[in-house]
């Protein structure tokens, strides 16, 4: 396999702040791959640093098999979206899709005529001669995508690129971006902090924290199989419920610190009475009949039923609460009881102080 | 209710008016005695419109030499902003996108440098230049003085331009093949265009009215600018009020013109940093 961008050991202090700590990540030619995590993680640094926009403090960026970790940005042959687009605000649409051709030498002829290729791919034909502050928010983040694939660039670069949209105009430009992505085939990085867009758009999704990158893997990987306690409640909507536990004398039960104090069978085996956190997806939780026996079964009382047509959600009145989302209406449910099963294998442990994901031993 | 309103709005334009008039008050005495006759000007209780207007405008012209002050004037003016813009576009730049303590320190220092007086910091440009030879090149000593008297109200003006030209588009410049300084050539100067404008143009009008440097650094009645060519008519046995009241409103005229004419772009200029 060969890497577009391979990015090794890389550390960024910006004076006593470590902005980056020590992050390897390697993509493959022609991936797409979302950086995610809440703000202030250092996706966005990194994402910069791999733009030649931030210098870095230790390590090494490679970018079509060639060290640019101290090459200017104009050097590393890169495109990248803005947050804000960054559209030139005293030049035309045609004039913004023509700038970076320009500076590479290309005659004004032959940079209209990529420009108009690429307004065609893009919808712009129409705008060429508007200015940015005359388009609307779709056509200005059109305008910005049309900017970065007119130069054929080693990879793409992506700054919360949909941020600034509504939501409805927020889906259409992902499945947008994706589609132009699957035609264009050039490697993409895609900073974000919603990860429904990670997980959507991305082959390849990186777990950021506190300039530490958590996990990276396939989107379904990370969702399947999160390492540590922050991954498993960051990935998925909506979150993973945690719920503290202790494992029973068999070592393959789990004694949940809720009323009643139920126990739940999870895969594998654990040392008897070992303090655990437990974590359980909403969507996992399936109801079952009341009057249904056996089966990996919770009863809660129920606070809160929220209907959306699609799903159902219910919020239990305990302490810390389950959420639970079911695809069925469940008409009759008000307060009471209320009973749901999960699979063992669907049972997530974590080390009740380090967060990390609990080896289980078959 | 509407009323009372009405009643207040009026009263605030009168006092308005009222102090607008009595800040405008010796500018339309210049222009009055500049029609006068001189019994007239003496004549007392003053009148405040001439009975015969009298205007003098080429006479004065001809006799007080206007020809060749104003001339050095303008040479003194245009020379300074053209050495403030030069120098100073790139520093209000740097003080904008560098952030540190450093940075601070000299922005503190730069702002400092406005408060002191001209005629305090006279006596030592006047040494060091004499030492150096400069004085050989009288308006060019004063230029130097004045760019360096006048350089940082420029940089702190400027400054606050560049600060409202946002980053991410000579990031995106420099993502796109640029290098640093053909960003700032191609994207920073437009978007600011509108605040150096208006920055030169006060710094011009400020160039232009300077008396101290002028009147220590030049010698020569030939390099003297209009405003010390002004003052040499004028003392305590000046009886030609109407040829030095004309002197100034020929002066004066060409600069209100131009305040007036470029007034919006200066107050949009001053208040919002002129990019959007």
């Amino acid at each position: 396999m060969t890497y577009q961008i391979e990015i090794e050991g890389v550390d960024k202090h910006y004076g006593a702040y470590h902005a980056l700590r020590d992050v390897d990540v390697r993509i493959p030619t022609g991936q797409f791959v979302a950086l995610v995590g809440p703000s202030g993680c250092g996706k966005s640094t990194l994402l910069r640093t791999i733009a030649g926009l931030e210098t870095i403090s230790e390590g090494r960026i490679r970018i079509a098999g060639r060290d640019v970790s101290s090459v200017p940005p104009r050097e590393r042959d890169i495109a990248m979206v803005f947050q804000s687009y960054a559209l030139y605000p005293h030049m035309t649409v045609a004039g913004n899709l023509m700038y970076s051709l320009r500076l590479k030498g290309m005659s004004r002829a032959q940079a209209r005529a990529r420009a108009e290729e690429i307004a065609a791919i893009t919808g712009l034909s129409d705008l060429m001669h508007r200015y940015p502050r005359e388009l609307s928010g779709g056509q200005r983040q059109r305008v910005a995508m049309g900017r970065a694939i007119v130069r054929s660039p080693a990879a793409f670069l992506f700054d919360e690129p949909l941020s600034n949209l509504d939501a409805a105009l927020r889906v259409h430009m992902r499945s947008e971006i994706r589609k132009l992505h699957n035609r264009i085939g050039a490697t993409s990085v895609y900073v974000t902090h919603d990860q429904i867009e990670a997980m959507t758009m991305a082959d390849h999704v990186v777990v950021m924290r506190a300039g530490r990158i958590e996990q990276q893997g396939a989107p379904l990987e990370l969702y399947d199989r999160p390492v540590n306690r922050f991954v498993a409640g960051f990935i998925g909507s909506p979150a993973m419920n945690f719920v503290e536990g202790l494992v029973t004398e068999d070592g393959r039960h789990v004694r949940l610190a809720l009323p009643g104090e139920p126990a739940l069978a999870f895969t594998g085996r654990r040392p008897p009475g070992e303090v655990v956190v437990v974590g359980l997806r909403p969507e996992h939780l399936t109801p079952v009949g009341g009057d249904q026996a056996g089966g990996n079964r919770l009863e809660l009382p129920v606070a809160l039923v929220e209907r959306t047509g699609s799903a159902s959600y219910v919020v239990s009145d305990t302490e810390p609460s389950i959420l639970i989302a079911a695809t069925e209406r469940l008409a009759g449910l008000r307060d009471g009881m209320f009973a749901v099963a999960i699979d063992p294998a669907c049972v997530h442990l974590f080390h009740s102080d380090t967060g990390l994901a609990l080896d289980r031993m078959g | 209710m509407l009323r009372d309103d009405r009643f207040a709005r009026a009263g605030l334009l009168a006092i308005a008016l009222v102090l607008v008039g009595l800040y405008l008050f010796p500018l339309y005495w210049m222009y009055v005695t500049a029609l006068k006759t001189g019994t007239e000007i003496s004549a007392w209780p003053p009148r405040f419109w001439p009975e015969t207007p009298d205007v003098a405008v080429v006479e004065v012209w001809e006799r007080l030499r206007m020809g060749t002050f104003l001339w050095n004037s303008l040479i003194i003016a245009l020379g300074t902003t053209a050495v403030v813009v030069l120098l100073g576009t790139g520093c209000g730049y740097a003080l904008a996108r560098v952030r540190g303590l450093w940075m601070d320190v000299a922005l503190f220092l730069i702002l400092m440098m406005q408060v002191l007086p001209s005629s305090l910091m006279i006596t030592p440009i006047f040494v060091a230049f004499s030492q150096f030879g400069l004085l050989e090149y009288p308006r060019l000593s004063v230029i130097l003085a004045q760019v360096a008297k006048l350089l940082p109200f420029y940089v702190v003006l400027v400054r606050a331009t560049f600060l409202q030209v946002p980053r991410e588009l000579e990031e995106a410049a420099l993502v796109d093949g640029n290098s640093r300084l053909g960003a700032f050539l191609k994207i920073n100067v437009p978007l600011a265009r509108n605040g150096i404008l208006v920055a030169a143009v006060l710094i011009m009008l400020q160039a232009l009215g300077e008396y101290v440097y002028s009147r220590s650094l030049i010698q020569e009645r030939a390099f003297q600018p209009a405003t010390v060519g002004l003052q040499s008519f004028m003392g305590p046995n000046t009886s030609d009020w109407q040829g030095v009241m004309t002197y100034a409103a020929i002066y004066v005229t060409p600069i209100l013109l131009f305040f007036v004419l470029l007034q919006r772009q200066i107050v949009s200029g001053l208040t919002s940093g002129a990019l959007k």
